[in-house]
């Protein structure tokens, strides 16, 4: 089994996106069980792309086909499991926030969340306030991820922070934030949870969030 | 040497003689709130049209004192060219692309009258314009986005790349290579309408992709750029671009434009001897959100290190404070450093 495990994580780690689904059902054929491989090959896969995006051993395009490759390998798996609901990690809404169009990063995060157990859904871009809030009371996440690349679209994650506290929503989720101009400060600053630097920072931040 | 911001900035260019102060200059965007009441043109007429362009430009000289005049101050001039759907903006927004025509990296049909679309002739007339006004004076800089920047807007950048990181070499090779001709033209034309100096702008940033990307696909394309370059180019490259200097510093370009991310005395000791520096101040946590000494120590950094030309790091985030601006001008005015025996310092 450890064999099989190996070849999907590093199948994973390496971008093998178009061999991926064939290893992954050799591995089933073989009697591997499903919890396996998704934990401990193809969670685990994604953890170690994600530090090493981190540390600046690759970079978006490698980590793009790593998300990709994990994703074909999650879809061979998926109609396997039973009771998918109970098996998530916590809910996230991501989204980038309102006057701003850049994705990569929310996009890359949102992978990585998906790929660590996370149920995800992603607004987009250009998500206004009310929008926004109205997400939050309808779906309840445990964690709310803003993403800015731009320092005009930035005051944008203090209005919905506030506006959590204006509707009494505040405490019922937390806030993580991200984008190249956002910093710890401007995070504490503005009264969010968290700040991830990258996309793996984001994941742990969320892990953190979601501990029952 | 005459001492004026023409000189200080084309000497500086070289590394050459160097006048009483750093020259002080915006590869990128200075546009703000304040300079557009100043002058009294805003977004989005100052993207669309010449006159506009050029008076907000030329208002970063003659108003906070800039050495420098460059009027491009949007990412998206070609790529609106090209037949991508742009979203002009306003006050608050800078334009962006909205549709990508090449996500299917389809061939690009560049237009045999490509100079001539709107988005292209805006800035040319508007540097003609300046040079009109200000030649000889202040350093005219003119932008033109490279190959890599423009396959992000043609081909979505999530998209290329995705295309990169599964090593579609011939698919990316391809796009960029149509897209060659486009940033060699723009370049000339605009050293043909005025300009002095024009800026590289690619975006292979850190942020994105690794030195070895850009050694890969992009060193060999900017080699290429700038021996056909009519004029001395500035590239410029966003993030924390540390571990690919000594690559810049073989593209051929004159200068880098850096940013705060990258320590100046480390980008001085590292290439320049090579190449000419300008940079570096922070962005979003000095020119937005600091204080005019928080501006000037930075800029007295850069100018102690040995950068050749002081600016921000790239385009400002529109609500800078315009006294923010000014401090960089009176951190250079101030000159450069002297040593203990009162000698200026190299």
């Amino acid at each position: 089994m450890a064999g099989h495990i190996d070849a999907i994580r590093d199948a994973v780690i390496g971008g093998k996106h178009g061999d991926i689904k064939a290893i992954v059902q050799e591995a089933l054929n073989a009697g591997v069980d499903a919890d396996a491989i998704i934990n401990d090959a193809l969670i685990s896969a994604m953890d170690i792309v994600g530090k090493n995006f981190g540390s600046g051993k690759i970079f978006v395009p490698e980590m793009l086909v790593a998300a990709v490759t994990m994703k074909n390998g999650l879809d061979v798996v998926k109609p396997l499991l039973a009771g998918e609901e109970s098996r998530s990690r916590g809910t996230v809404i991501m989204a980038t926030v309102q006057g701003d169009l850049h994705d990569i990063g929310k996009n890359l995060v949102t992978m990585m969340l998906e790929g660590a157990g996370f149920k995800v859904i992603d607004l987009g871009v250009d998500l206004s306030v009310e929008r926004l809030l109205d997400k939050v009371k309808e779906i309840k996440p445990d964690v709310l991820g803003l993403s800015a690349l731009l320092t005009t679209t930035m005051p944008e994650m203090k209005k919905v922070v506030e506006e959590l506290v204006n509707q009494g929503l505040r405490k019922d989720v937390k806030v993580m934030i991200g984008g190249a101009p956002v910093d710890r400060v401007f995070a504490e600053k503005i009264g969010a949870d968290g700040f991830g630097a990258n996309a793996a920072e984001a994941v742990e931040l969320a892990r953190r969030f979601s501990v029952k | 040497m005459k001492i004026n911001s023409y000189n200080l900035v084309m000497s500086a260019m070289f590394g050459g003689r160097r006048g009483l102060r750093p020259p002080v200059g915006n590869p990128t965007s200075i546009a703000c709130h304040g300079l557009m009441d100043r002058s009294g043109v805003s977004f989005p007429e100052a993207h669309l049209h010449s006159q506009a362009m050029a008076e907000l430009a030329i208002a970063g000289h003659e108003i906070l004192g800039f050495d420098t005049v460059m009027p491009e101050y949007s990412v998206v001039q070609e790529a609106a060219a090209l037949g991508a759907q742009v979203d002009w903006g306003g006050r608050d927004k800078m334009p962006d692309v909205k549709g990508f025509p090449n996500g299917d990296f389809s061939d690009i049909s560049v237009p045999a009258d490509f100079l001539e679309k709107p988005s292209c002739r805006v800035v040319l007339d508007a540097i003609s314009t300046i040079r009109r006004h200000v030649g000889g004076r202040a350093a005219i800089i003119g932008k033109v986005m490279g190959p890599w920047t423009m396959s992000y807007h043609m081909a979505g950048t999530q998209n290329f790349l995705l295309a990169v990181g599964m090593g579609e070499k011939e698919k990316v090779g391809r796009m960029l290579r149509q897209l060659v001709p486009v940033t060699i033209a723009f370049i000339n034309a605009q050293f043909s309408a005025g300009a002095d100096i024009v800026v590289l702008a690619d975006h292979a940033t850190r942020n994105l992709v690794g030195p070895y990307h850009y050694e890969e696909y992009l060193l060999p394309i900017h080699q290429e750029i700038t021996a056909q370059a009519g004029g001395p180019l500035i590239l410029h490259v966003c993030g924390n671009c540390s571990d690919r200097l000594e690559l810049f510093a073989q593209s051929g370009v004159d200068c880098y434009h850096f940013e705060w991310q990258v320590d100046s005395k480390e980008a001085v000791r590292r290439v320049g001897d090579r190449i000419s520096l300008v940079g570096n101040i922070n962005n979003p946590q000095a020119l937005l959100q600091g204080t005019p000494e928080d501006v000037y120590k930075q800029a007295r950094y850069a100018i102690e290190a040995g950068v050749n030309i002081i600016g921000p790091e790239c385009a400002i985030p529109l609500s800078t404070p315009v006294e923010n601006l000014r401090a960089i001008v009176e951190a250079a005015e101030e000159g450069y450093p002297v040593s203990k025996e009162g000698t200026v310092q190299p």
